[in-house]
């Protein structure tokens, strides 16, 4: 922010609308100015007056005060157009860097219709909707996904030139719910010490075998972890816990990677992550202050994604969190 | 070059409103304007539609050379609003195929409100304007459909919001239009035209007024206090023709050609005195005033010349008011100076040998003018000289063959011959060029004289009398005088033999005349009360108001206006945005709900439902989950369930329990 005057009215602004997920639009959060086509009809209203003037003629002077009246009519049309509208983040976007993070807002309205309301985000996305008072309407905008962590949008600006275009309402929404960047997947190199597919995870879990603990079945215990060549051969049903066992093929852990930095890690854990859900293959997930036990399916899948993303970034976001209303190092 | 950019439904108003402002000025566009205009809006339209495309560089540049050719080459380097008015209708053709963007669109939009306004330079009546109006409002729509592009029904909410902005604001406007202060012109500026109109011309050959005849167009509206003068005292003078060259008759003494002033103010100041009357004149595009002999100008935009003829300083190139009084002293000097005398006695040096001969013998025979301009007055009155529209072609010596050989004419050749053998005679004499008549409008209120009220006549100079006004028509066909054209000419059947569409010539039939008199009386007094409304009618206006208002003061009155207004409009928007959103009493009990629960620390939005909201207020105060509880489900049995009618007063009730139990602690 270069320009000392912007920063300031930014900041101005920034009081003015306090990060909050759901924001009602009315004459303290509203800005409204003529837009470039406004301007140029303020002139040409000068110039039919000037010309109304030389020539004498009443009917001119009567078009001139019919459009101004029109315009500043239009000033409060345009106005209510947005005023009144109520805006709310109901859910922020998650997904992987490079990707477009779906934020969706809810759009209302206590009485009246909003026509033509466009929202935007800071990189230029636009979509326009228009409300009626009956109906609640949803509005995804996409925001893209840079880096791993929460994702803060600074500001949604939603904008309203209607009914002539003459005129500009427009007001901001600065949502204090974040979305979230899961860590870029990364397929792990072969040779490092993670990767349990293909035919030596066999070998593998065959010389680990003494490790493990036998337990019976219980109900709720996949199918795939019961021994079946020991049902065949005793008639008993096991079940083989590999727990705390990294070269596990079903835990997915952190320190699977003995010096390698914490990002890549990450991305290899996400990696696998999806991995296993795209094969259907159950997993857990380890790492330092988290675990979850093996599983899979949406919604396992989102909690070891968020975790993952969040994984370290957690105390930074809160602490943004509490300096949400200390706009002023904000906007800095 | 695809011309998909813009939506399809926002250009056709455009067209629309376009189509509207040209019509207004259809009568005076040239025809190839008119039907390029045309041909540039189809293509345009054609592209939308996808049948062809847009031009491309070199094609769009010979399409508006070819146009600007022919613009430069009808409008000749005349600089007047007429010329530029017909560039802007050219500028908005060529625009068309360069509307891509919504950027172009808005040019044209403001090309076209400006046309609006020159428009109404040209065209005053009530219908044009209105029209004018319209087409504003149209192109508005236009405006909003493309701010709107899924807009539904256009026509239906477009025009409604319009009309809601239109009379809302329309207080404000009239308020405007009748204290703005009408400031004087500030600088000169070119003429609306300098194109002559269907009028009266400054030369008279035989046939330019009979030409005029066939024409029922309105010249001008005079208003008397009480009774007009008779029919045959109506002369209207405009002009002075005094040298003959044989064939034509123009006015020798031209005044210096001088540049055209600032516009004129209105001038019709107050109520009419005894002697005073008012002229409304259509535009004339030249600097003559019509008004009746011995006339005295009241108000200042005309002014008399030494022959009590009234000019204007501007030519009339819009309708205009003035105010005479019939108590001016005589035309003229009281002697002729011998150039004068010189100059009302010239004639061709050859020619017309029997009527110069007629004038010797007329000068022998009198020993007073009177008795010579008597006798002459008498030979018309006796023998059969015919009054008609449709006189024979005259090409050599036309006073001695419509004298003695035809016999038959209208008022310019009887005028001419009239003159030319005063002349011969020794009498100083010039023709006289103007309207005779007028037949009253509505009600009497006033006299309109249309263009087939023009006439010609002579005015001959008598010795201590001065100009005394002498019409051989007169003495022809006394019903021209008396009556007007119309029945001067009944038995003939001539009259506006060429209008078949004039209301005019329907005059007998008391239905046509009593729609045609109405329609003229609006536009009278639209004409004078709105489209006159100018300086000093303004200020004629002020001046019964209590209080003495300069046009500062109505500055700050405007100002004022302005402001309670925009005062009003901000109250009210904040009023309705207190209590106005919810018109529906159960809609604002939940709204008091949701209020006392923000209050008390829980959150809301307008999305959630009524059972969502009563659970998380359940959550945070288990105690009153009960009241909550039933507060939603009372609200969702109001709107979806069967409505027993104490829904409001049980809501109110819970509300109360509500904030009871809010308060005791614990």
């Amino acid at each position: 922010m270069k320009n000392p005057l912007r920063h300031r009215w930014r900041r101005w602004v920034n009081r003015r609308i306090p990060r909050s997920d759901h924001q009602v639009l009315g004459q303290r959060n509203v800005f409204i100015l003529p837009t470039g086509a406004g301007v140029v009809f303020g002139l040409l209203l000068v110039i039919m007056l000037i010309t109304g003037i030389n020539y004498q003629n009443s009917l001119i002077y009567l078009l001139v005060f019919m459009l101004g009246a029109l315009f500043v009519a239009a000033m409060h049309q345009t106005h209510r157009n947005l005023a009144g509208t109520e805006i709310t983040l109901v859910e922020a976007g998650e997904g992987f860097p490079g990707q477009e993070l779906g934020f969706v807002f809810h759009l209302g309205r206590a009485g009246g219709d909003a026509i033509q309301l466009m929202l935007m985000t800071e990189d230029g996305t636009e979509r326009s909707v228009s409300v009626t008072h009956e109906e609640v309407i949803s509005v995804r905008l996409p925001i893209r996904g840079t880096r791993r962590g929460p994702v803060r949008v600074s500001r949604i600006r939603i904008e309203t030139r209607f009914p002539f275009g003459l005129l500009r309402a427009w007001s901001w929404i600065r949502p204090a719910s974040e979305g979230l960047c899961y860590p870029a997947p990364l397929r792990p190199a072969p040779e490092s010490g993670a990767d349990h597919l293909g035919d030596s995870g066999d070998q593998r879990r065959k010389d680990a075998m003494d490790h493990v603990d036998i337990r019976p079945w219980r109900q709720g215990d996949l199918s795939q972890r019961v021994q079946w060549k020991r049902y065949a051969r005793t008639g008993e049903l096991v079940i083989a816990d590999w727990e705390g066992d990294a070269s596990d093929p079903v835990w997915l852990d952190f320190e699977a990677w003995p010096g390698a930095d914490r990002e890549l890690r990450l991305s290899y854990l996400a990696w696998l992550l999806e991995d296993r859900e795209r094969a259907g293959q159950p997993w857990g997930l380890r790492f330092p202050g988290f675990e979850r036990g093996p599983d899979n399916g949406a919604e396992h899948r989102r909690e070891g994604l968020r975790a993952l993303g969040r994984f370290g970034l957690e105390a930074q976001s809160a602490s943004t969190k509490n300096a949400s209303h200390r706009t002023s190092r904000e906007a800095a | 070059m695809t011309a998909g950019l813009l939506p399809a439904r926002a250009l056709v108003w455009l067209m629309g409103g376009f189509a509207m402002l040209l019509a207004v000025q259809w009568q005076r566009l040239p025809l190839w304007l008119l039907a390029a205009c045309l041909l540039l809006v189809i293509w345009r339209w054609l592209a939308q539609a996808g049948r062809v495309r847009l031009p491309g560089r070199i094609l769009k540049g010979a399409v508006m050379l070819a146009l600007i050719t022919a613009y430069t080459a009808s409008v000749g380097g005349r600089f007047t609003v007429e010329t530029a008015g017909s560039f802007f209708v050219l500028a908005v053709a060529l625009k068309w195929l360069e509307t891509r963007t919504a950027r172009d669109f808005y040019v044209l939009f403001f090309i076209l409100c400006y046309l609006a306004a020159v428009n109404f330079l040209f065209q005053q009546g009530i219908l044009w304007s209105l029209l004018n109006f319209f087409a504003i409002l149209v192109l508005l729509i236009g405006l909003q459909v493309l701010n709107a592009p899924d807009l539904s029904h256009p026509l239906r909410s477009g025009g409604k919001r319009l009309a809601g902005l239109f009379l809302k604001t329309l207080p404000v406007v009239v308020l405007l239009f009748i204290f703005f202060p009408r400031l004087s012109p500030l600088w000169s500026v070119p003429l609306v035209s300098d194109q002559a109109r269907t009028g009266i011309s400054d030369t008279m050959a035989p046939g330019t007024i009979s030409s005029l005849a066939q024409s029922s167009e309105r010249a001008f509206r005079v208003t008397f206090p009480g009774e007009p003068p008779p029919h045959r005292e109506r002369y209207w003078r405009a002009l002075i023709l005094d040298r003959y060259d044989g064939t034509e008759w123009t006015p020798s003494r031209d005044r210096p050609a001088e540049p055209a002033g600032k516009v004129m103010t209105e001038g019709s100041i107050g109520s009419l005195k005894d002697d005073e009357y008012d002229v409304l004149m259509e535009p004339t595009n030249r600097r003559w005033a019509f008004g009746l002999a011995n006339s005295r100008a009241v108000s200042n935009n005309v002014e008399r010349t030494e022959d009590g003829l009234f000019r204007f300083r501007r030519p009339a190139d819009t309708a205009v008011q003035y105010r005479l009084a019939r108590d001016g002293a005589p035309t003229g000097a009281p002697a002729l100076s011998g150039r004068e005398r010189d100059r009302y006695l010239r004639l061709p040096a050859s020619g017309e040998v029997r009527s110069r001969q007629l004038a010797r013998r007329l000068d022998r025979a009198h020993d007073s003018d009177r008795a010579l301009i008597r006798t002459l007055m008498q030979r018309f009155r006796n023998q059969p000289y015919y009054y008609t529209l449709q006189p024979p072609a005259m090409p050599d010596d036309p006073v001695d063959t419509l004298l003695f050989d035809a016999q038959r004419g209208f008022c310019a050749h009887y005028a001419s011959a009239t003159a030319f053998v005063l002349r011969a005679a020794g009498i100083p004499s010039r023709i006289v060029v103007g309207y005779q008549g007028g037949s009253p409008g509505a009600d009497n209120e006033y006299l309109i004289v249309r263009q087939y009220d023009a006439h010609a006549w002579v005015e001959a100079w008598i010795p201590g009398a001065g100009w005394r006004r002498i019409d051989p028509t007169a003495a022809i066909s006394p019903a021209r005088i008396e009556q007007g054209l119309q029945e001067a000419v009944a038995d003939e059947g001539s009259f506006l033999s060429g209008e078949w569409a004039s209301p005019e010539k329907y005059h007998d039939i008391e239905l046509v005349r009593w729609a045609s008199l109405q329609i003229d009386r609006i536009n009278y007094h639209w004409q004078r009360w709105v489209v006159g409304y100018q300086g000093q009618t303004q200020m004629d206006l002020m001046g019964r108001l209590p209080g003495n208002w300069s046009l500062t003061k109505l500055g700050y009155l405007s100002a004022g206006v302005v402001g309670a207004a925009l005062l009003v409009a901000g109250i009210v928007t904040a009023w309705r945005q207190r209590t106005g959103r919810h018109r529906d009493p159960v809609q604002r009990l939940f709204h008091r709900w949701r209020r006392q629960l923000a209050r008390r620390g829980v959150d809301s939005s307008h999305i959630d439902t009524p059972v969502q909201l009563a659970d998380r207020a359940s959550a945070r105060f288990p105690e009153q989950s009960r009241l909550h509880q039933a507060f939603a489900r009372t609200i969702n049995n109001y709107y979806y369930g069967e409505a027993s009618g104490s829904e409001r007063r049980r809501l109110r009730w819970l509300l109360k329990r509500m904030k009871g139990a809010g308060r005791t602690p614990g």
